[in-house]
């Protein structure tokens, strides 16, 4: 392994040397008024290299290119950012050869804004633009009062589960946490093998999101230094309710979307995901063709603590610039078209696997329309997310080293798989990592 | 002896002809020397390099970044960090499990094959290096498959039978297993070589002397295929402080298999989840050198001594 992969280090240097020194013959250029992405400037199209993974991506860049003869997207399909896409877009960017255009999720563009790795697009996002979208996830692409990215989801926390495994059991839908439990166990009782939900050990993201449904904030950004508070109550009371959970037998420990998580929702042995919006899509692309799933589903809010509608966000993935393209405006055209047009939304939606919900609000009619929902009985699925994106807790804030909190935690959470470490000790241990790279980063934090 | 009274030769010989009898070597050697400085020595002086450097950022850290001289500083970093002396941990107790079970089975079946009583040596050599010739991503996802609940058809007639082994929560034996599939066959193969390189006349003695079959497999057979058990040992050591692909399949399935389960996937995730290309290169040339520090003792130990040489000399 380690050949190959410092040779290519060495190539990143020369790279990125080329890179700065094309840089600034650009700038020189843009002096001279003539920017490498004014289309048609020369009578040939603009040029744009995506990189992305969401769903009905391959359809949007399709109409986008019929549509636009002036601006040519070559798209290409990387794997998911956990599964190894942020590597490759994080090597990309160091090597010099990254595309114009990447998709990142809100959690990690902090980091990737941190590293270097994303442009700022300030200057070609007005505010009737930023007005089309969602204002908490507006929110969450301005960092340091500058705009670093396009939101194209928001994902409000829902609660996926099988309407039959439910009625056999006799349980209804739960409303609060209490419930949730009192629901798990009557189900467990009803069929032994059985479970409400899953807690991923793998995934850190859906307890943090939890965590922001009871109001914590994990990061806050204070003048200029970083408060971190990975203990708070909020943080506490929502680590407690699932380590009892988990040390109770009342969910599944297995990783999320792996095959043993597959297997066990098409076995029926796990009766529901408490995922978000865009879960709508996964579900129905890796059970839609398993027998006796099809119609079988449903979708509900997320349970809540005090049973009034509140919501994290889980996931949810926005359009960023690369730090050394050069087309950023032919870049954001784009990202624009790609999140706040009916076009756009449509032909994402269309293809049949996407269930997002989109951050431009006005889309939803354009998103609920193209979105097929045999699946779940012909529920009025996005009529609900608007509800739950609604209750988002405004205010939280990722932080700017998610790669490190993010790993310590999933490295602590196998722990809680093991039974050899708890939920508190995982977030203790991941807030001291947290504080740790800060001070190897020169980062500040508020005393 | 004699190459090199001939090379003395050469160095009298006259300054023209030397220059053709360098010339030869020169040509023959520039490949491989070439291949060695562009994809080993370069590579692992840029990883040197990179060690001692760190990406600073700032503040909040949305203002950009810059690159710090910090010496020793990665390198203090890596020692002092429990996960990385922890994948050092696990290294150790894999090789306590893996090398003694991988040796003695390889050992033992190529004894066995060796054995006038072998029949159908042939098919059952390559029978089991059969494993070795399946890629190790390959081979490592279909034992991922084997271990998961739920999917594996083995797990499952286990479960029937009233067991519920938890393989991927005990990652050591369940990496060990896949090691001992892919790597015993290989090493049979060595064994077996290395035994059929012995004079059959010594064979022939040990049995006029009485010797059973056991007693010439342990008393003469495994002494002088020592120098084959030292080289397997000395190589698998090596690798095992290379261990990577099978811990980085299981890693996505299995939780109990940390980010940072080996040295080497410390680096990985130095690298490509924190962004810190200055403490991967570091902790990756720590590694190389508790590497080539290993090997070096592992030779030395593995050489015959001086006295027991003389001994069977006697």
């Amino acid at each position: 392994m380690r050949s190959p992969l410092f040779s290519r280090r060495r190539s990143l240097r020369a790279g990125a040397a080329i890179a700065a020194a094309t840089l600034c013959g650009s700038l020189l250029a843009a002096c001279g008024g003539d920017q490498d992405d004014v289309p048609g400037a020369d009578g040939k199209p603009v040029t744009l290299t995506f990189w992305g993974w969401a769903k009905g991506t391959q359809e949007v860049v399709a109409d986008f290119n019929a549509s636009h003869p002036d601006i040519r997207v070559t798209f290409e399909e990387i794997p998911s950012g956990n599964a190894g896409g942020y590597a490759k877009i994080t090597n990309a960017v160091k090597a010099g050869n990254a595309p114009d255009v990447f998709n990142i999720e809100y959690p990690q563009l902090p980091d990737f804004v941190s590293q270097g790795a994303v442009q700022d697009i300030s200057s070609l996002v007005d505010d009737s633009l930023k007005g089309k979208y969602l204002p908490q996830a507006a929110e969450l692409t301005a960092l340091g009062g500058r705009t670093w990215a396009l939101p194209l989801d928001v994902a409000p926390q829902t609660f996926f589960y099988r309407k039959d495994l439910f009625r056999k059991a006799g349980i209804t839908v739960p409303r609060t946490w209490d419930e949730f439990r009192d629901a798990a166990k009557k189900l467990k009782t009803a069929q032994p093998k059985t479970r409400i939900a899953t807690f991923f050990p793998d995934d850190p993201t859906t307890f943090e999101a939890m965590a922001w449904q009871n109001g914590a904030r994990w990061f806050t950004a204070e003048d200029d230094a970083w408060k971190v508070n990975l203990k708070g109550p909020e943080t506490g009371k929502a680590a407690d309710y699932w380590q009892k959970m988990v040390d109770d037998d009342l969910v599944q420990v297995q990783p999320s979307f792996s095959q043993q998580w597959t297997a066990s929702l098409q076995k029926g042995e796990t009766a529901g995901y408490l995922g978000a919006s865009w879960g709508a899509g996964v579900l129905k692309a890796n059970l839609g063709s398993a027998p006796g799933m099809d119609g079988n589903w449903a979708v509900a809010p997320m349970p809540t603590w005090d049973g009034q509608p509140a919501s994290g966000m889980l996931g949810g993935t926005t359009f960023a610039v690369s730090k050394d393209s050069k087309k950023a405006r032919a870049a954001v055209e784009f990202a624009t078209w790609a999140t706040t047009t009916p076009e756009g939304m449509k032909a994402r939606i269309d293809s049949g696997t996407s269930s997002s919900y989109p951050a431009a609000t006005a889309l939803l009619p354009v998103a609920k329309k193209a979105f097929d929902t045999k699946f779940y009985g012909g529920q009025d699925i996005y009529g609900l997310y608007a509800e739950a994106a609604e209750s988002i807790k405004p205010g939280w804030t990722w932080g700017p080293v998610m790669g490190v909190t993010n790993g310590s935690l999933k490295d602590s959470f196998g722990k809680v798989a093991g039974k050899t470490g708890t939920i508190q000790d995982a977030l203790t241990t991941a807030q001291q990592a947290t504080l740790d790279e800060f001070k190897n980063r020169g980062l500040k934090v508020a005393p | 002896m004699t190459t090199r009274t001939a090379r003395s030769a050469t160095s009298r010989a006259a300054s023209s002809r030397r220059r053709g009898r360098y010339g030869a070597p020169a040509v023959l050697l520039a490949p491989f020397l070439l291949l060695f400085t562009a994809c080993t020595l370069v590579p692992v002086g840029y990883a040197i390099h990179l060690s001692l450097y760190t990406e600073q950022r700032g503040g909040l850290g949305f203002g950009g970044t810059e690159t710090l001289f910090t010496g020793w500083g990665n390198y203090a970093r890596a020692l002092k960090d429990d996960a990385f002396l922890e994948g050092f941990a696990n290294i150790a107790l894999y090789c306590l499990m893996y090398i003694p079970l991988m040796i003695a089975l390889a050992l033992a079946l190529a004894l066995l094959l060796d054995s006038a009583l072998a029949r159908a040596k042939r098919f059952f050599q390559l029978a089991l290096f059969i494993p070795h010739a399946v890629p190790g991503i390959i081979a490592a996802l279909i034992w991922m498959y084997l271990y998961t609940p739920g999917i594996s058809p083995v797990l499952d007639l286990l479960e029937t039978a009233g067991t519920r082994p938890d393989l991927l929560g005990n990652p050591l034996p369940a990496v060990v297993n896949m090691a001992l599939w892919q790597w015993t066959g290989y090493n049979v193969v060595i064994f077996y070589a290395a035994l059929q390189a012995i004079p059959r006349e010594v064979l022939e003695a040990a049995v006029v002397d009485g010797a059973g079959p056991v007693r010439t497999a342990i008393s003469i057979k495994m002494p002088l295929i020592r120098a084959s058990l030292a080289m397997v040992g000395l190589f698998t050591v090596i690798g095992s402080l290379q261990l990577f692909t099978e811990p980085m399949i299981l890693h996505g399935t299995a939780p109990a298999v940390t980010s940072a389960w080996t040295p080497n996937m410390y680096a990985y995730t130095a690298a490509f989840e924190r962004s810190d290309y200055g403490l991967a290169a570091a902790s990756s040339v720590l590694l190389a050198a508790a590497a080539a520090l290993l090997s070096f003792a592992v030779t030395r130990l593995a050489r015959p001594r001086p006295e027991s040489r003389k001994e069977r000399a006697a």
